[in-house]
This record gives C-alpha cells, sequence and structure tokens, in this order.
C-alpha cells in the first residue's frame, strides 16, 4: 500500500526531470574520433594524387563484393614527380551494399582506404549510394581534414626514429651529469 | 415544437459535441505529453508547436484511414455498438453544470438520470464484442460486463453518500452546499472510493482490463477501424472528462473557489475546467505509475473492499446525519476508517505467505510412471 504511494512519487518526480531524448535530425551529436563510417579514398596532398594505386586487394577481399577498381600507368610517374608506377584510373563503392566491416580498410597496402565520419548517406533510390573516385576522394579529403589523418607507414616510421634519439639523448644527459 | 426551439436545439447539441470534441483532442494531447515526461521522454513534438496539431493530424488520419469490416461479423448490431456507447456518454452531460447555471437541463434528479445513462454504455461494450464474432472481442465485451457492473455499486454507494451530505441530486444544490467546506475534506473516504471505482468504470488503468492489449489484443474494439474505432475512442476519452468533472463537482466545491465570486459564468467555467483538468492530470499520472491488475485481483478489490468500505461511508453520514454531529466528525472518522483499512491491506501484503514451488530437476528412471 505504502509502496503504491512510493510509486507515484517516482514517477512525478520523473515528471520534473528533463528528458534526455535528443531530437535527431534537427540536433546532432558530436561524433566520436574512433567513429567508423563508410570507406572513403585519402588524397595524397604532397603530390596531388590519389594514394590509391588500382591494386585491388580491397576489391578481393570485399566479403559483399561492393567495390571496383581500374588501375593505369601513372602519369606524374613519367613526369618524375611521383613515386607510384601505377595509379588508380576509376574506382567505385556501392555504399548501399557496404557493411563498414573495415577489412578494405586492414588489407591496403598503400594506406589509401580509410573508414570516414561519414554516415548520412539515405538516399530514395536502391543504387543512390553508388559513389565513384571523385565523390571518393571528396569525402576522404573532408575525413583528412576533419580528423588530420596521417598515412600509418608515415607514423610507424616516426616511432621507429624516435627511441633511438631518445636513447642518445639521455645517454648523453647520463654523461654530463656524471662529469 | 416550433422551428426556433428546434434550432436551438440543434444548435445546443452541436455545441455540446464540438466543446467535447475540442476537450477530447486537448486530452489526447495532454495525455501523451504528460506520459512522455513521465518515462523521460519529450512526447509528441513534430506537429505544431509542442506537437500541440498532434491530435488534429490523428484525427484526419482516422477520419482517412479504410473501415475494415470482416465477412462474418453481424452487420447490424456492428455498427450499432459504437452509437450505442457514444450516445449515453454524451447523454450525461445534459445535466453536468459546467458553471453557476450554465447547463442544458438542470435536473432534481441528476445524479440519478447520470448513473442510469453511464451503465448504459456497457450494453454498446457487450454489443460491440459479440458483433464482431471475435474470441478476443467476445472475452473483452464480457470481462467489461463484468467489471464495469461490479463497480458501478461502489460508484453509486459514494455518490449515494455525497446525496446524503448535500440532501439533493441536483448537482447545482450540490455544489452550492459546499460553498463553506468541500465534501472532499468531510467526507475523504467517499472521494477515494469514488476516484478508484471511476477509474474501474472507465476502464482506465490500472483498471484496463476489457481492452488489455497485451491479453486481448484491444478487447471489444478488436475488428473495429477507422471512424467507427473513433468514436469508442471519443467515447473513453468523454467518460474520463465526464468522470473527473463528476469528481469535482461531487467532492472537490465545482466552480466555488474561495476569494472568486461564482456569479460571473466565465469565471466559473474557468474554475471548473482548471480543477477538472487537475483531476485527469491525477487519472493520467495513475496510468503512469501502474501496471494492469489481474481480473481476479480487480474482483476481489472490488467486492472484499470498496463494496464493504462504500456501505460503511454510508452508514458513518447516516449517523452524522441523524445526530447532526459536527462535520469535523465525519471527517475524523472517514479518515480513520481509510488509514485502518489501508493499515489492515498493507499488513496482509506484507504478512501473505509466499507460495512454495517445488521443482524437481532430475526425475529418476524408477520414478517415472509409465502405468497411467
Amino acid at each position: 500500500m505504502l509502496g503504491n504511494l512510493k510509486g507515484l512519487l517516482v514517477t512525478l518526480s520523473t515528471f520534473f526531470r528533463h528528458p534526455v531524448t535528443y531530437q535527431y535530425p534537427d540536433e546532432h551529436k558530436p561524433i566520436e574520433d574512433r567513429y567508423m563510417g563508410f570507406p572513403v579514398l585519402m588524397w595524397d596532398a604532397k603530390v596531388e594524387e590519389p594514394y590509391c594505386t588500382g591494386c585491388m586487394v580491397c576489391v578481393r577481399y570485399c566479403p559483399t563484393q561492393c567495390m571496383t577498381a581500374v588501375m593505369k600507368d601513372n602519369p606524374l610517374h613519367a613526369d618524375g614527380k611521383s613515386t607510384r608506377r601505377k595509379i588508380v584510373d576509376s574506382f567505385e563503392i556501392n555504399l548501399g551494399r557496404c557493411i563498414l566491416c573495415g577489412i578494405c580498410v586492414d588489407v591496403c597496402n598503400f594506406d589509401a582506404i580509410e573508414m570516414s565520419h561519414e554516415h548520412e548517406l539515405s538516399k530514395y533510390a536502391r543504387n543512390g549510394n553508388r559513389t565513384n573516385l571523385p565523390k571518393l576522394l571528396e569525402m576522404g579529403k573532408a575525413y583528412q581534414q576533419e580528423s588530420g589523418w596521417r598515412p600509418e607507414k608515415e607514423i610507424k616510421a616516426e616511432a621507429e626514429a624516435k627511441p633511438v634519439d631518445e636513447a642518445a639523448e639521455t645517454k648523453e644527459e647520463t654523461v654530463e651529469a656524471e662529469s | 415544437m416550433s422551428a426556433l426551439e428546434t434550432l436551438l436545439l440543434v444548435s445546443v447539441i452541436l455545441g455540446v459535441l464540438t466543446g467535447l470534441s475540442v476537450v477530447v483532442l486537448s486530452l489526447t494531447w495532454l495525455e501523451r505529453k504528460f506520459l512522455g515526461r513521465m518515462q523521460m521522454r519529450m512526447g509528441p513534438t513534430r506537429s505544431g508547436p509542442y506537437g500541440l496539431l498532434q491530435p488534429v493530424a490523428d484525427a484526419i488520419k482516422l477520419m482517412a484511414k479504410e473501415d475494415l469490416l470482416s465477412s462474418w461479423v453481424d452487420r447490424v448490431v456492428y455498427w450499432v455498438a459504437p452509437l450505442a456507447v457514444f450516445i449515453p456518454t454524451f447523454m450525461i452531460w445534459v445535466t453536468i453544470p459546467i458553471a453557476k447555471d450554465l447547463v442544458i437541463q438542470n435536473m432534481e434528479m441528476g445524479l440519478f438520470y447520470i448513473i442510469a445513462f453511464s451503465v448504459l454504455s456497457i450494453v454498446g461494450l457487450v454489443t460491440a464484442g459479440w458483433a464482431s464474432s471475435n474470441k478476443y472481442a467476445v472475452i473483452g465485451g464480457f470481462r467489461a460486463a463484468a467489471q464495469l457492473i461490479s463497480y458501478e455499486i461502489p460508484l453509486i454507494l459514494a455518490v449515494l453518500g455525497v446525496v446524503m451530505l448535500a440532501q439533493s441530486m441536483n448537482l447545482q444544490k450540490v455544489v452550492d452546499q459546499q460553498d463553506t467546506v468541500v465534501y472532499a475534506l468531510i467526507q475523504p473516504l467517499g472521494l477515494v472510493i469514488f476516484f478508484i471505482a471511476g477509474l474501474a468504470e472507465l476502464g482506465r488503468t490500472p483498471f484496463d482490463i476489457h481492452p488489455a492489449e497485451s491479453e486481448v489484443v484491444g478487447g471489444p474494439f478488436v475488428e473495429y477501424s477507422g471512424a467507427h474505432w473513433s468514436v469508442f475512442f471519443l467515447a473513453e476519452y468523454i467518460n474520463t472528462f465526464a468522470i473527473a468533472s463528476l469528481t469535482v463537482l461531487l467532492f472537490l466545491g465545482g466552480w466555488l473557489f474561495p476569494g472568486v465570486s461564482d456569479d460571473v459564468s466565465a469565471l466559473g467555467v474557468l474554475v471548473f475546467l482548471v480543477k477538472t483538468y487537475m483531476v485527469i492530470l491525477v487519472i493520467f499520472w495513475v496510468r503512469g505509475t501502474y501496471p494492469r491488475l489481474r481480473i481476479d485481483q480487480l474482483m476481489s478489490l472490488g467486492w472484499k473492499v470498496l463494496v464493504p468500505l462504500a456501505f460503511v461511508n454510508v452508514i458513518i453520514t447516516a449517523v452524522y446525519k441523524f445526530y447532526e454531529w459536527p462535520a469535523w466528525s465525519l471527517t475524523i472518522m472517514s479518515v480513520a476508517i481509510l488509514v485502518a483499512v489501508v493499515w489492515e491491506l498493507s499488513r496482509r501484503m506484507r504478512t501473505a505467505p509466499t507460495p512454495e514451488y517445488t521443482v524437481k530437476l532430475y526425475v529418476p528412471v524408477s520414478e517415472v510412471s509409465n502405468a497411467g
């Protein structure tokens, strides 16, 4: 009996609390850094070309077979501006079929494809999310700017270089302290 | 009847119908918003500011919906049933005053008339269930009959207590009698009985046993859709409003409020509406808090607790009237009985033996009998 009154008090106190609802389409929560959205292609700003060489590793590993890639000889390599002999000619991801598994990112040897923050891609047509190379690169550039992305290889190279320097520095310091 | 009188009658009927429809629209919005906030949701927000146009959108949707009819329904009864529910709920508004002298037809036997008509809607529910030729609908209809008839008794007896206090069945006079002290203070026991029995009459949570979605998937209304279903819906909310306004008129002093003159009708209507909506909010509050009772719990609460309590209420009121004791003596008796009953019920709940179940996880083969 007293429990009944307590129950009434619980609902009353809840009534005066502010609802926790987010009005989603009007109000967006900030996306976390590690959020895994749709895969996009990265842009090498130093040589003004995509990282992707069109090697088709991602295409072969994709479980839903939603990607295609075509490779071509790199004209910039012929001019001596780029180290990539081959470059991607055309690339398409049907993002409507993508299941965001991230396997394409794991298998890529050139850090060319990344899971972006892109996630609001609703379309009215069934194939409305077939995305071509320029669009993928555009989304990739947006993601690079937003997250300050750097290629994995660069980060690794720096990490290997650093410990040596630090060790050398500490040695010098100890020597100085002893003398 | 002259042409002018006919015109007046028609316009009054249309006016009451429109007023009640507006009230129902406001109630649906209020209920969804209020329940939403109690569950830390926002309720309707998308149509209009604060979702105020949501009931209008709902109404348009219901009107535009296809009216489905299954092939084995009893057609005449099936179409008449919504009206049989709706007309009584509409008719009781003939004699419910919303301010001093602001009533269609004031009757000396007003309360008697209201109670007589409010019982009639049960016939509509039962026929709706039967005509649908659907098991759930039939069960729902019978549940409605069982529930509403058994809760009619404590309701009538609670009203009888008020009638004995006021010495009148005229709602105007009942309210006028409360100009010094409202009857909620003199007879709190009556108020509690009336409110609980009223909830059961309405079939609202925690007594929504006849339309219980999880058991009989909407009860008598299973087969109805579109406009015909909305008539039931309309009737339910008008009934809610009616019970709330009866609570206000009988126990909370109607349009009277200290410091507010009851000669101005507009002020009276305002006070009356504010009080009624407060009572309705309490009904929604109860709905947001309690789960549904089982049918046997409902019946035992009705017959073992509320009916005896209602008789006790009548008896103490009679004693108080006969010996002409001061008003506070009835208050004390009423509160004492209420506290005693609540204490006894909670004691029984605490000390009720928990049923023992023995579950055998492993039964040896030798104990398994194949003889039978």
